[in-house]
């Protein structure tokens, strides 16, 4: 059956985190209830999943890339102008420092940039189940759950001390 | 907004905004323009005009050929870009080590991301105004003259300097503004519902994913701290590059491990200044005095005391390495720079960076204050292009660059109208662009000043009140 999305409404955190709590009790996946903020709140501040993030490789794959590429253009320069300069080794590294550094910094920084939009799941052409009251500091709980589910889970949220339940449509 | 008058400290040193009528309160403020805003852009737009003109009339009568003539330009730049590519860093850096004070001034010094195109803009005749690494008329045996005059390029790789500058200066401008986009989501996805017409447009564009759940908080905050972290490291880099190409580099002789870091502690001293004055004049005339407690100015004056300190050692260091050598040609670089040619701009520039605003600093009770720290911020922007003209009007004009050191001192270079008009013009278009900036996108970080407000309060403990902070990490 389609899931579809409900959303409650709450004034106070504690009972956000509440009625996050009864609709786990009541057998909803702790995968299909997010809680919607104005600000970010506390880490595990409603007693929900930890999320996952990749976003620190990155960096690390972009700094990678970037450092191989400069390495490799100031070397080979040299070795295709082999010019001894004040007795120094053809390939010396103080020479390189320069490139390298800034080709390790362009890779991070590309591959960065590219992997919030990439993480943030962009670009979304669909939006999703929202209330302007949570700009005020409303915590919105919303779920997911199968459609002949909707009743019983607004009743859940209504019990939990939800000021307002909303669905799709 | 509850008061402490109980407590010891000013009642103005804490607010505690009220969380839920902040986003409609900044959301009217930014869709607004006052009148004295609107003077403000009319002046620095005039301003902008004036740098253009001064900038057409220069290329006319002096062409890019003679890099000399443009000793001026070089400096508005790099007072410019000093400033505008340090001020991200005040939000990222405070934000790494969760500051919670900074919090109201995070967005001042984002908004500098919208100038990271005009340093993009301004660097590119500087592009052609550097002259060749490699001496275009050396003759081999020639006395005294280099083949490749001395640059951080050793053995010129691909590119250098041109490519990489200018790819340096770009990836700022780029990060800041991808910092910036990750920190205004939250806050446009919020305006998005009371904004109409074009802002309404430009909000669902900019933050039309966004819905504050814990995925994205997490996913904003990693996102900051990483591309905080990259910033910092770069805009370091970038510095010592702009520095050593077109300051140290165009001395002949002068090799000096100082200068960079003397060049970025001034940018970082300049930026945390203007973002000061900015918040001063938001709190006392935009109508953000609930937002800004007298806090934010006396935890960053200490920062800022400590930045003023910091340049006078690294000048001091600057001169005691050249001084304590005691070669002639080193001498000389001192004599321009610091004694005789530019003796008068080099001790006003000291006077304006370190002594006024030390004078004002070193008081507690004016630290505590919102005007004290603003006004030593003058004096130190008033320093820093002082600063900038010695270096660089300084660079630009120092004789042979292909010598093997400065043999002579050369004489000081004064501005014409036109050099005028370049250094206004640069001052009035970064206004210029800021305030338009600040009309599109709020000035104030609200996600960051909601968060803040859920974790403080002023409690009582024994006679004495006190604010009492949360601190979740």
């Amino acid at each position: 059956m389609a899931k579809s999305p409900i959303l409650g409404l709450f004034k106070d955190a504690n009972a956000a985190a509440d009625a996050g709590d009864a609709l786990k009790s009541s057998g909803v996946s702790e995968n299909d209830i997010d809680f919607l903020t104005d600000a970010p709140y506390p880490e595990g501040a409603f007693g929900e999943r930890e999320e996952k993030h990749r976003l620190y490789l990155f960096p690390f794959i972009g700094a990678t890339l970037g450092l191989s590429a400069a390495i490799l253009l100031t070397s080979m320069t040299q070795l295709a102008y082999p010019l001894v300069t004040g007795g120094k080794p053809i390939l010396a590294l103080p020479a390189m420092a320069v490139v390298s550094y800034e080709g390790t910094m362009l890779g991070a920084i590309l591959f960065t940039c590219l992997g919030v939009i990439f993480e943030s799941r962009l670009p979304k052409l669909k939006s999703g189940l929202y209330d302007t009251r949570i700009t005020e500091g409303y915590i919105g709980v919303l779920a997911s759950v199968e459609d002949g589910d909707l009743d019983q889970t607004r009743g859940i949220l209504n019990q939990a001390g939800a000021d307002d339940v909303k669905t799709e449509g | 907004m509850s008061s402490h008058s109980e407590s010891h400290y000013p009642h103005d040193m804490w607010v505690f905004p009220d969380a839920q009528s902040t986003t409609q309160d900044v959301a009217g403020k930014t869709a607004s323009t006052p009148g004295i805003l609107k003077l403000g852009l009319a002046i620095a737009g005039v301003l902008a005009i004036l740098g253009v003109v001064g900038f057409v009339l220069r290329m006319t009568t002096d062409g890019f050929s003679d890099y000399g003539a443009w000793g001026y330009y070089a400096a508005i730049f790099s007072y410019i870009f000093v400033i505008t590519s340090s001020a991200p860093l005040v939000a990222v850096a405070f934000r790494l080590t969760k500051s919670h004070w900074r919090r109201p001034i995070s967005r001042i010094s984002e908004l500098f991301a919208l100038v990271g195109v005009v340093n993009v803009i301004l660097y590119i005749p500087l592009i052609y105004l550097l002259p060749p690494i490699n001496n275009p008329n050396f003759v081999p045996g020639m006395h005294g003259e280099l083949q490749i005059r001395k640059t951080i390029w050793m053995e010129v790789p691909f590119g250098a300097p041109h490519l990489w500058d200018f790819l340096g200066i770009i990836s700022l401008a780029v990060l800041s503004l991808v910092i910036l986009w990750v920190s205004v989501v939250p806050d446009l996805a919020e305006a998005r519902s009371s904004a109409s017409g074009w802002r309404n447009k430009l909000y669902a564009l900019l933050a039309g994913h966004w819905y504050g759940t814990k995925k994205q908080w997490i996913h904003q905050k990693i996102s900051l701290a990483l591309l905080g972290a990259l910033y910092f490291m770069m805009v370091v880099f970038v510095h010592f590059l702009i520095v050593s190409d077109f300051a140290m580099s165009l001395i002949p002789g002068w090799k000096d491990s100082i200068l960079p870091p003397l060049y970025t502690v001034t940018g970082f001293q300049s930026a945390l200044s203007i973002i000061l004055i900015i918040a001063f004049t938001m709190r006392k005339w935009g109508g953000y005095e609930k937002y800004f407690g007298t806090s934010v100015f006396w935890s960053a004056s200490k920062i800022q005391i400590g930045l003023t300190l910091l340049w006078t050692y690294h000048l001091f260091a600057f001169f005691i390495t050249l001084w304590y050598g005691r070669m002639e040609l080193e001498q000389n670089i001192l004599r321009y720079l610091m004694f005789e040619s530019y003796s008068w701009i080099f001790w006003l520039n000291v006077i304006f960076i370190f002594l006024v605003p030390f004078w004002i600093l070193v008081w507690n009770p004016v630290r505590k204050t919102a005007w004290g720290p603003a006004l030593a911020g003058i004096s130190i922007l008033i320093g820093n292009l002082l600063f900038q003209i010695r270096m660089f009007v300084g660079a630009f004009n120092a004789g042979d660059i292909y010598h093997l050191g400065l043999f002579k001192v050369p004489p000081p270079v004064f501005p014409d109208l036109w050099d005028v008009f370049i250094v206004l013009g640069g001052i009035g278009l970064v206004a210029f662009i800021y305030l338009i900036g600040t009309r599109i996108l709020p000035a104030l970080a609200v996600w960051e000043v909601k968060e803040g407000a859920m974790y403080q309060k002023m409690d009582t403990l024994y006679r004495g009140e006190y604010l009492v902070l949360a601190k979740p990490e």
